[in-house]
């Protein structure tokens, strides 16, 4: 059976070839609505119109310039969203009183939209890149948080209690039960929070003026460029597919050692 | 396994370090620049109003000051008003109804130059109420009674639209405003959410080659030759720092008259910092940059603004202009 199985053909239900028949059907259906005059091409311009708009913004220094920025936004509100998050997380999920104080403060603050900062940020920073990183890491901070308050709670009382018969000291007990056991959730935790972290990163860059690609859909909104416009958003899609698929790649290669992981393989 | 796990954080650490550092690096260059040279900054929106001081910084004019320039495009002229009193920016650019409203809130503000003006060109100026090619309305006095969009709500769209409908012989106050986005108001007009729309370049040349008309150019009946904006600043920085404003002043000026004098260089410098395309670069109405600014223009504007109850009191001019 197992042999049978593996000599098989490619199957077509495989989840990639599925992922890449539904963009291509969007890529399609996008194409034939302003093609077929359901939709006015001058607010959605064909899939063809995009692309050709895509290849002159690719051959321009300024759209490398701006996505050189909001990756940077990005990748460094991640970062100290994840480090805050899982400082947090494990600080307050190894103390049952804290966990008890800060439950309906963590539940109350996590819904707060991010975009309800930007005023706050603007007074603060005005269009720089600490605009961005303010809504960012309140926003990631939260996804990265809850998980590993998750994870924390998830310990199997057996082995924490195991690890505390043979007099493992309190940092042994986090490296070798606690950080192992929490790991997954804290993966979840980083793929959310990175994606949050994208969608802020162009937000802000949209509605503050930060330098990035949100910027320039502002100002190709502003321009009347609406293919431009409409290739700009897709790159941003690209880079949220993109940053998926680094986290879900990074997380089963860190994770390989984990029933969670391992699990996926047949027996 | 471990050591794989520990890499893999480790490089991504440094891949973050790594790209950040580029901006240091910016940075770093940016301030062995200093000197003698002021750093200005200068909220402006991405519009074709600015293409002066765009140009100017292209042309030199302002480094020859030692004035080291450096743009930042808000969303809105109500956004950069207070980004100049808090400092953010040395210098702003705004429509003068927008300045009166502040001025009128004792916000310590003063012009410094002109920003931009009117053609003075029936028809043909960079401003207009638009409407569908097929719009029962013909002339401005038909837009009394009518949904009218406008980018901002109390401000200088409204009452200049509304001066012109009077100019008309239609009745101003029936007159329903309502507040979108430039860039939104073709759709709106294609789907009859509004009946006319109140519009500046390029979304009037998009309307129009779209199969719009205009029915009324609402700076051109406002007054002849119409200050529409201006560069201002704070009281405070004009009294601490007059040389700096002084020789900004006197950059703004030269590069309004370059603009004035170079339509194509305008045309132009639009692709540095819009993304306008080229065939509406060179189709669209350019505004007039004159260095006077047209008092009684402005004070035309502030008459019809207390008229339409956009200011609270009426602003003090005095204070206000240069």
């Amino acid at each position: 059976m197992t042999s049978a199985r593996r000599r098989s053909p490619a199957r077509l239900d495989h989840p990639a070839l599925l992922g890449v028949a539904g963009l291509a059907g969007l890529l399609l259906i996008v194409q034939l609505l302003p093609t077929l005059g359901l939709v006015d091409d001058r607010f959605l311009p064909p899939t063809s119109a995009i692309v050709s708009a895509l290849a002159d913004e690719a051959g321009t220094g300024q759209f490398w310039i701006s996505l050189k920025d909001t990756l940077v936004a990005w990748g460094w509100g991640l970062l100290i969203a994840v480090s805050a998050g899982v400082l947090a997380g494990f600080g307050i999920g190894s103390v049952p009183l804290l966990r008890n104080l800060t439950a309906s403060t963590v539940e109350f603050l996590r819904p707060i939209p991010s975009v309800a900062l930007i005023p706050l940020a603007v007074l603060l920073y005005g269009t720089e890149i600490g605009s961005s990183l303010l809504l960012i890491c309140y926003a990631a901070f939260w996804q990265v948080l809850v998980q590993v308050l998750y994870g924390v709670a998830d310990v199997d009382p057996v082995a924490y209690e195991t690890a505390r018969s043979y007099r493992f000291s309190a940092a042994a007990r986090v490296r070798h039960v606690l950080w192992p056991t929490a790991l997954p959730y804290v993966f979840t935790g980083v793929r959310l929070a990175a994606s949050v972290a994208l969608i802020l990163a162009i937000t802000a860059e949209l509605v503050i003026g930060s330098p990035g690609l949100g910027k320039d859909i502002a100002v190709a909104q502003a321009s009347e460029a609406v293919p431009t416009m409409y290739a700009l958003i897709v790159v941003t899609g690209i880079l949220g597919v993109l940053i998926n698929l680094l986290a879900r790649t990074g997380e089963r290669r860190l994770l390989a050692w984990h029933q969670s992981v391992r699990g996926e393989v047949p027996a | 396994m471990r050591r794989r796990l520990l890499a893999g954080m480790v490089a991504v650490a440094l891949a973050g370090t790594l790209t950040a550092c580029g901006t240091s690096s910016d940075s770093d260059s940016a301030g062995g620049d200093s000197g003698s040279v002021d750093k200005v900054k200068v909220g402006v929106i991405p519009i074709i109003d600015v293409a002066p001081i765009y140009l100017g910084q292209k042309q030199g004019f302002f480094s020859k000051r030692n004035i080291e320039l450096t743009m930042e495009a808000g969303q809105g002229g109500a956004a950069i008003v207070p980004g100049v009193v808090s400092g953010q920016f040395q210098f702003g650019f705004s429509n003068w109804t927008s300045l009166m409203i502040a001025q009128s809130k004792n916000v310590p503000i003063k012009a410094v130059a002109a920003g931009v003006s009117s053609t003075g060109v029936q028809g043909k100026d960079f401003g207009a109420v638009v409407v569908k090619g097929d719009s029962p309305i013909k002339t401005a006095a038909d837009l009394a009674g009518k949904k009218i969009s406008v980018n901002t709500l109390k401000n200088i769209g409204d009452t200049i639209t509304r001066q012109s409908v009077r100019k008309a012989g239609g009745d101003p106050s029936k007159i329903e405003f309502v507040e979108m986005p430039f860039p939104n108001m073709p759709a709106a007009l294609d789907g009859g959410q509004v009946d006319a729309a109140w519009v500046v370049e390029p979304t009037l040349t998009a309307v129009k080659a779209a199969g719009g008309r205009e029915v009324a150019s609402t700076f051109v009946d406002a007054a002849p030759d119409l200050s529409v904006a201006a560069y201002f600043a704070s009281t405070e920085l004009i009294g601490k720092n007059p040389d700096l404003v002084k020789r900004f002043t006197e950059a703004i000026n030269e590069s309004l008259a370059y603009a004035d004098a170079n339509p194509e260089a305008v045309r132009t410098v639009l692709a540095d910092y819009t993304k306008i395309d080229e065939k509406n670069r060179a189709a669209l109405i350019l505004p007039k940059w004159p260095v006077a600014i047209n008092e009684a223009s402005v004070q035309t504007l502030a008459t019809l603004g207390v008229e339409d109850g956009i200011f609270a009191e009426a602003p003090d001019l005095e204070k206000l202009l240069p």
